[in-house]
């Protein structure tokens, strides 16, 4: 039996089932309301009946803000080997929120807020045995 | 509710005390606030503390570990983790022991010794937990999220990298003249400009550091107070706040936020808990001297200044611009010097901002006293939806 290359840095918030990847998230069928992480319910309370189904979020969505982190963060946090400053941002989505997101495939001094970016599933670090640990980031849209 | 005093205060002074217990620090402030009131622990009647979180079972506990040094007497003690409103919180509930007539005298105490660098996760790790993931999936610290919400400030009124300086070099010339200050140095606008970048675009100096301390307040009943005090400082109004569905700030923490803006406010947390404290108090903006505000970084500064109703959004700049936070302004923002000038011990700030009001109270804040201080307000910094205000008179 092949081993895995590679696995998810967390179960249930992103997946690469499908021709693209996509972040999972909860949608009450009642209020309409969309959460990401889909158990991360903020429900109206004028909403009656928590009815939250598990949907794939869309892919696309202007950057609304950034940070550029200039130090690694510490554990539990684990990145690349050896750390170069990277851009967090804060995108908003269709389904009406702001999701958020490593920014890759751009250098982080031509970060601009406005741009329209996509979703990606990439490596975070190679762990001991060489694995990939992968987690979801956002590049600019092509 | 029956009207409530501050018979007294103390604080262990604020540092690095890595070789005492966080105990020690929690009995060192509570005794001095017995000596500052004239009072014994046999006077105490309830204990309200908050608890240290970033080590062992028994910081959860915090209330009966100091009476175990103080002397167990068997009185009502609660220990209280509300994130950054724990200290406030913890002087809510002691108010309202007295208020509510169920005891005449409260202790009301907040111990912390801060774990060093970026705060850990409290509980532990799980992938259905947001403070685990935000960390492990993205590494975003707090000083990130704050940055996030500071790029936004300053795409949508303009807010420059200078004021985001000016805001701690204000800070600082109040530390300057605050004795029990952990940093008393005067910053000028481009040492805080040219410090290194951490979270773009928050630098060094526009994040403040973290440190040990602990606060205590002796909180009693006006009509009992009379034989202790002449002069006491009364509690006008207290506020304890939670998230409005739809705030569109990203919360810390979190990895997500509302697209929308406009149903509820931003820092919405914060927002309920002044607006309960005014409205308690039955004091305004207006009427406020002077604030002690969670400035953990110049972009907190500026936007609690509107948050808690002090001018529209966007405005704030032009106050610390024109120098009215400055004591002697408009609006002296942190005349202790503030987070940014003790560094943050989370369990205590809160705790640490009473103190200061009750001493600006009195008239005994020395070379930064605010002239006439008649009316101060307390305000903590909102993690995860929770946030607590309090506004003090004389």
């Amino acid at each position: 039996m092949q081993r895995p290359e590679s696995y998810f840095i967390a179960e249930g918030l992103f997946t690469l089932s499908g021709s693209e990847p996509h972040l999972i998230g909860g949608h009450c069928k009642t209020c309409g309301r969309y959460f990401f992480p889909k158990f991360s319910t903020l429900h109206s309370p004028q909403c009656k009946l928590n009815d939250v189904e598990e949907v794939l979020l869309s892919r696309k969505g202007k950057l609304l803000s950034y940070t550029i982190l200039y130090s690694e963060s510490p554990p539990p946090y684990r990145g690349p080997d050896p750390f170069a400053p990277y851009g967090i941002g804060l995108i908003t989505l269709s389904e009406g929120i702001n999701v958020v997101g490593i920014l890759t495939g751009i250098p982080v001094e031509e970060i601009r807020t406005g741009t329209e970016y996509e979703l990606v599933v990439e490596k975070l670090y190679t762990d001991e045995s060489g694995k990939e640990v992968l987690t979801w980031k956002f590049k600019p849209a092509s | 509710m029956r009207e409530v005093v501050v018979l007294g205060t103390g604080i262990f002074p604020w540092g690095i005390h890595s070789d005492k217990l966080v105990t020690d620090l929690g009995v060192g402030a509570v005794r001095n606030a017995l000596k500052d009131a004239n009072l014994s622990w046999h006077d105490i009647q309830a204990i309200v503390a908050g608890m240290y979180v970033w080590g062992p079972t028994d910081g959860f506990n915090a209330g009966a570990a100091i009476a175990g040094v103080m002397g167990e007497t068997g009185i009502p003690i609660t220990n209280i983790w509300n994130m950054c409103a724990t200290a406030t919180s913890v002087f809510r509930t002691a108010y309202l022991t007295v208020a509510s007539g169920e005891r005449d005298i409260c202790l009301a105490v907040g111990l912390d010794m801060s774990p060093g660098g970026f705060f850990p996760i409290i509980g532990k790790e799980s992938s259905t937990d947001l403070d685990t993931l935000r960390w492990k999936a993205l590494g975003l610290p707090n000083p990130g999220y704050w940055a996030i919400e500071c790029r936004r400030r300053m795409e949508n009124f303009g807010t420059t990298e200078r004021h985001l300086a000016l805001a701690k070099v204000a800070a600082s010339k109040h530390g300057a003249l605050n004795p029990d200050a952990t940093f008393k140095k005067i910053y000028t606008e481009e040492e805080v400009i040219n410090s290194r970048m951490i979270c773009d675009p928050l630098r060094l100096y526009m994040i403040c550091a973290v440190r040990d301390g602990a606060a205590a307040v002796i909180l009693c009943s006006a009509e009992k107070a009379e034989q202790y005090t002449s002069k006491p400082v009364t509690v006008a109004g207290v506020g304890l706040g939670s998230s409005v569905y739809g705030d569109p700030t990203l919360r810390l923490g979190y990895l997500s936020c509302p697209a929308e803006e406009g149903s509820a406010p931003g820092l919405s947390e914060s927002y309920m808990a002044c607006q309960m404290a005014y409205k308690q108090s039955g004091i305004g903006p207006e009427d406020i001297d002077f604030v002690e505000l969670p400035d953990n970084s110049s972009w907190h500064y500026l936007q609690y200044i509107e948050t808690m109703g002090f001018c529209g959004p966007g405005e704030a700049d032009r106050l610390v611009e024109e120098g009215e936070t400055l004591i002697g302004g408009k609006l002296p923002v942190c005349p202790s010097g503030g987070a940014s000038s003790f560094g943050e011990a989370v369990a205590a700030q809160g705790l640490l901002q009473i103190c200061e009001i009750v001493t600006q109270l009195r008239g005994h804040a020395g070379e930064r006293q605010v002239e006439k201080a008649k009316v101060g307000i307390a305000q903590t910094y909102g993690m995860m939806g929770n946030s607590a205000t309090a506004i003090l008179k004389i």
